[in-house]
C-alpha cells in the first residue's frame, strides 16, 4: 500500500486537541443509534396484538418507578461489591514486602544468644555455618555492644519454604521482572533487650550457607525492604561439602545445645536446683544434736572450770561439767594437777563439740590439754536426762525437717523429669528436622555457598529466571462452590524449577506454565490455602477468552512447612 | 527472563479504572471520565497515521462511539482499558486505509530517524536519513511500521507499546530490534 510520507510536520497542541472533545455530541450518536426496541420501525410492523399487550406489560412494569425492581437493588448491591473490591486490591497493594500468605505457619527461626565481646560459630541444622568475630554488633548510632545478643536465624530452601516466608521472590531490573531461582535464602536478624542490632561498621559475618545447588550462575542479592526489591551484591563463592565434614552425631549435639530453646531448658535446670535450695534454705534452723554426756572415769584427771554459756550453749545446758584430760595428752602428768595455775582458757578442740582445748598458763610457762566434758555422780544423772529430752526434740524436729526436705526434693525432681522431658522432644524434634533437611538436599550434591555480610536482613542465592512459557491462561479463580475467590496473589510452582512465580490477580490472574512439567497454583483466600492440581494444567488450552479455574481448598490444617511438603508431595 | 510488568497503571488504578468501565456499561453518560482521559492519547494515535487534522478529529470521534456502543463486550484481562481503545483505533484506522477512505500517512521527524540511526549504530547519519525514510515508508509492512511508529515517532515505552499490541514486553522489544537489524542489513 502507497503511504504518504510528511517530514517535520507541525505539532498540535493539547489545547487545541481538548477544544475538540464533545462527549455530548457523542452520547447523542450513540443515542440515536441504541433507540429502544420497541420504537424501531422492524418492531412495530412485525408485532401482532399479543406483543402490543407485552410491550404494554414491559412498559408498565418500566415505568413504575415507586417500587424497586429486582434489577435495581441488584445494580445496588454490585456497585458496593465493586467498591469492596477496589479497596481489597488497594489493601493488598500496600501489605508489606514481607508478607507470609499463612498466619497458621511460617518458617521457625532458630534463636541464638552470642556474647557480642566474644563472637561466635554457629551452626545450623542445615549444615550451615555463621561465623561471627568478636564485638561485632552495634547499636543504631553505631556504638559497639557488649553482652548477650539474640540473633534470629532461618533458611527457605524449596517452594514452600519461599510461598510461607512471604518473602517476594521477584527481581525488577532496568523496568523488567525477573524471577528468582533460589539456591538458597537465609535471614538472619539481631536484637538486644528487643531493639533491633547492627554488624558494627567494618564487621563482616561470614555464611556458609548449605545448598544443594552447585551452579556458578547464581548471584547474591539482598532484600531491600524499603524498597520492595533485591540488590545485587554480586557473585558467592561455592565450596564443595569435604566427606568428613558431614555432620555426626558430636556436632549434633552442639548445634542443639547452641539452640535457644536447648538453653531455655538448660537455664530452667538451673534455676528449679536454686529453687529448691532456696526452699531448704528458708526451712526453720535445726537445733544442734545434744552431745550425749559422758561420765568422768575414776582413772582420769579433770578440771572444773567456769564456762561461758554464750560462747559453749551445748555446754551450758548442763550442771557441774567437768573437762577430762584425754589420752592423746602425753605431756600431761599428774603434778599439773597440783599447779595454781594463773590463767586457764577454754576454746573448741580438733573435734568440734566433742572435745576442747585447754591452755593452762603460769608465768612464762603455758600448756596446751585436750580435754573431754564429763559429769560425775548426780550431775551424770541429771545431764542424761537433759540430754534425753533434748535428744527427743532434737529427733522430732530433725523428722520434720526430713518431711520437708522430701516434700521439696519431689517437687524438684518432678521439675527436673519434666525438663529433661523437654530436652529430650527437643533432641528427637531436632534429628528429624535434619533428617528432613538433609533429605531434601542431595549428599552428593551439597555444597556451601560462601559469602560475607555487613548488615541484617534476607540473602539470596539465586539466578533470575523467565517465567515459564508453553501454555498462556488469563483466568478467574474460583472455589469448589464456583464461588469467585476473593484472592490477590498467585504463586505458580512448576516442579522442574526452584522457583515459586508469583502473579496477581485483578480481577483475573494471567499466567503461564511449561505443560511438560509438574505445575501446581497457590493462592489463599481469607487465610484458607486453594490449589490447582497438576492434572487440571492439562484441562488449560491457551486462549484469548478468559477462563475460570476451578481451585481446590486445602482442607489439612498444617501444622509446620514440613506437613505442608509432605502434602504437595516436595 | 523475561516477562515484563504488563501494568502500565497501578492496580489499584486498574481495580479503579475497572469501576469506571462498569459504571459505563450501566449508564453511558459515565463513560464522560473515561472519553476525557483518554480522548488526547488516541487523537494522537490517530493523527500521527493521518494527513489531515479534521479527518483524524472525526476518526477519533468514531472509535469512542465504537468503544462506548460495544462496550458491554469489553473484558477486563489486566491491562489498561486504553489498549482496549488503542486496538479499536487500529483496526478503525485499517479499515478506512483499506476502503481508500482516507490516505495512509507516515509522519516522519527528522529528530527520530536520527535516532533510529544510532540505535543501530550507524555512524554515518546525514547519508542514511533519506535512505530510512524511504524504507520505512515503502518496505515495512503494517505491523512493523506500527512499531517503529510507536517506538520512534510516538516515543512509547515498550511496555506502553506491549499493552496497547496485547503483547509481552520483551516480545515488543525482540521484534523492534529486528526490524532495526532488517533496516540496517537493508541500508548496507
Amino acid at each position: 500500500m502507497e503511504k504518504k510520507v510528511n517530514i517535520n510536520r507541525p505539532d498540535i497542541s493539547s489545547e487545541e486537541i481538548l477544544k475538540r472533545k464533545n462527549f455530548d455530541s457523542l452520547l447523542k450518536q450513540y443515542t440515536s443509534i441504541h433507540k429502544p426496541f420497541y420504537k424501531n420501525p422492524w418492531f412495530l410492523s412485525g408485532a401482532g396484538i399479543v406483543a402490543v399487550a407485552a410491550i404494554t406489560t414491559i412498559v408498565l412494569k418500566l415505568n413504575n418507578t415507586n417500587t424497586p425492581t429486582t434489577q435495581s437493588v441488584k445494580q445496588e448491591t454490585t456497585a458496593i461489591d465493586s467498591v469492596a473490591i477496589a479497596n481489597f486490591y488497594k489493601n493488598e497493594e500496600a501489605k508489606p514486602c514481607i508478607n507470609p500468605p499463612l498466619t497458621d505457619i511460617n518458617i521457625p527461626v532458630t534463636i541464638y544468644k552470642v556474647i557480642a565481646e566474644k563472637g561466635a560459630i554457629l551452626n545450623f541444622k542445615t549444615g550451615s555455618k555463621i561465623i561471627i568475630p568478636k564485638n561485632s554488633f552495634a547499636d543504631k548510632g553505631g556504638k559497639l555492644l557488649k553482652g548477650e545478643v539474640e540473633l534470629h536465624y532461618r533458611e527457605f530452601h524449596d517452594p514452600v519454604d519461599f510461598f510461607l516466608s512471604g518473602i517476594p521472590m521477584t527481581y525488577d531490573s532496568a523496568g523488567m521482572r525477573y524471577h528468582f531461582e533460589s539456591a538458597g535464602m537465609m535471614e538472619m536478624l539481631a536484637y538486644q533487650d528487643g531493639k533491633p542490632v547492627n554488624i558494627s561498621p567494618g564487621k563482616l559475618i561470614d555464611i556458609e550457607l548449605a545448598s544443594n545447588y552447585t551452579g556458578s550462575e547464581y548471584n547474591l542479592y539482598k532484600l531491600d525492604t524499603l524498597a520492595n526489591n533485591w540488590s545485587c551484591l554480586g557473585k558467592d563463592k561455592t565450596v564443595e561439602d569435604k566427606p568428613d565434614s558431614k555432620v555426626t552425631a558430636t556436632t549434633t549435639a552442639k548445634q542443639l545445645e547452641q539452640t535457644i530453646e536447648y538453653k531455655t531448658v538448660e537455664t530452667k535446670k538451673e534455676e528449679v536446683q536454686k529453687e529448691k535450695n532456696k526452699k531448704i534454705a528458708v526451712l526453720p534452723k535445726l537445733i544442734a544434736e545434744p552431745e550425749k554426756p559422758e561420765q568422768a572415769k575414776k582413772d582420769k584427771y579433770t578440771f572444773n572450770l567456769d564456762i561461758d554459756a554464750k560462747e559453749y550453749p551445748e555446754l551450758a545446758i548442763y550442771k557441774g561439767v567437768l573437762f577430762e584430760v584425754g589420752n592423746e595428752n602425753k605431756s600431761f602428768n599428774s603434778s599439773m594437777y597440783d599447779v595454781t595455775w594463773d590463767e586457764a582458757i577454754i576454746k573448741e578442740g580438733p573435734e568440734k563439740g566433742r572435745n576442747y582445748l585447754l591452755t593452762l598458763k603460769k608465768t612464762s610457762k603455758k600448756y596446751d590439754l585436750v580435754v573431754y566434758p564429763v559429769f560425775e555422780g548426780k550431775n551424770y544423772e541429771t545431764a542424761m536426762k537433759e540430754y534425753q529430752e533434748k535428744y527427743s526434740k532434737y529427733t522430732a524436729a530433725l523428722d520434720k525437717r526430713k518431711t520437708e526436705e522430701k516434700k521439696i526434693e519431689e517437687v524438684y525432681q518432678a521439675q527436673l523429669a519434666q525438663l529433661k522431658k523437654q530436652e529430650q522432644e527437643l533432641e528427637l524434634k531436632w534429628k528429624e528436622q535434619q533428617e528432613n533437611q538433609f533429605r531434601q538436599m542431595s549428599a552428593q550434591e551439597k555444597v556451601h555457598r560462601m559469602f560475607a555480610i555487613n548488615g541484617f536482613g534476607v540473602y539470596n542465592c539465586d539466578n533470575p529466571l523467565a517465567y515459564p512459557t508453553g501454555v498462556s491462561c488469563t483466568a478467574g479463580l474460583n472455589n469448589e462452590k464456583d464461588i469467585k475467590l476473593m484472592c490477590y496473589d498467585v504463586f505458580l510452582v512448576d516442579k522442574e524449577k526452584n522457583a515459586l512465580f508469583s502473579y496477581t490477580k485483578n480481577p483475573v490472574v494471567k499466567f503461564s506454565f511449561n505443560p511438560e512439567s509438574k505445575n501446581l497454583l497457590w493462592t489463599v483466600e481469607n487465610g484458607i490455602l486453594y490449589w490447582l492440581k497438576p492434572e487440571q494444567f492439562g484441562e488449560i488450552e491457551n486462549s484469548e477468552g478468559v477462563s475460570n479455574l476451578r481451585m481446590n481448598k486445602v482442607e489439612q490444617k498444617f501444622k509446620n512447612a514440613d506437613e505442608m511438603k509432605d502434602f504437595f508431595n516436595f | 527472563m523475561i516477562e515484563t510488568s504488563k501494568y502500565h497503571i497501578t492496580q489499584a488504578g486498574l481495580a479503579g479504572e475497572q469501576l469506571l468501565v462498569d459504571a459505563a456499561k450501566k449508564n453511558p453518560k459515565d463513560f464522560a471520565v473515561l472519553y476525557d482521559k483518554y480522548y488526547e492519547p488516541i487523537f494522537r494515535y490517530i493523527y500521527q497515521r493521518v494527513d489531515d487534522k479534521e479527518v483524524a478529529f472525526d476518526i477519533t470521534q468514531q472509535v469512542f462511539l465504537k468503544a462506548l456502543d460495544n462496550l458491554y463486550k469489553y473484558e477486563f484481562r489486566g491491562v489498561p482499558f486504553a489498549s482496549w481503545l488503542y486496538r479499536i483505533a487500529y483496526s478503525e484506522l485499517n479499515n478506512l486505509f483499506r476502503k481508500k477512505k482516507v490516505e495512509h500517512t507516515v509522519n516522519i521527524d527528522s529528530v527520530s530517524v536520527y535516532s533510529i540511526i544510532e540505535e543501530i549504530q550507524e555512524s554515518k547519519i546525514e547519508q542514511y536519513h533519506d535512505k530510512i525514510i524511504e524504507i520505512i515508508a515503502e518496505q515495512l509492512d503494517e505491523d512493523d511500521l506500527q512499531l517503529i511508529e510507536m517506538r520512534f515517532f510516538e516515543k512509547r515505552s515498550f511496555k506502553e507499546i506491549a499493552e496497547i499490541l496485547d503483547i509481552t514486553e520483551n516480545n515488543a522489544k525482540v521484534r523492534t530490534y529486528r526490524i532495526l537489524d532488517r533496516l540496517k542489513k537493508i541500508i548496507k
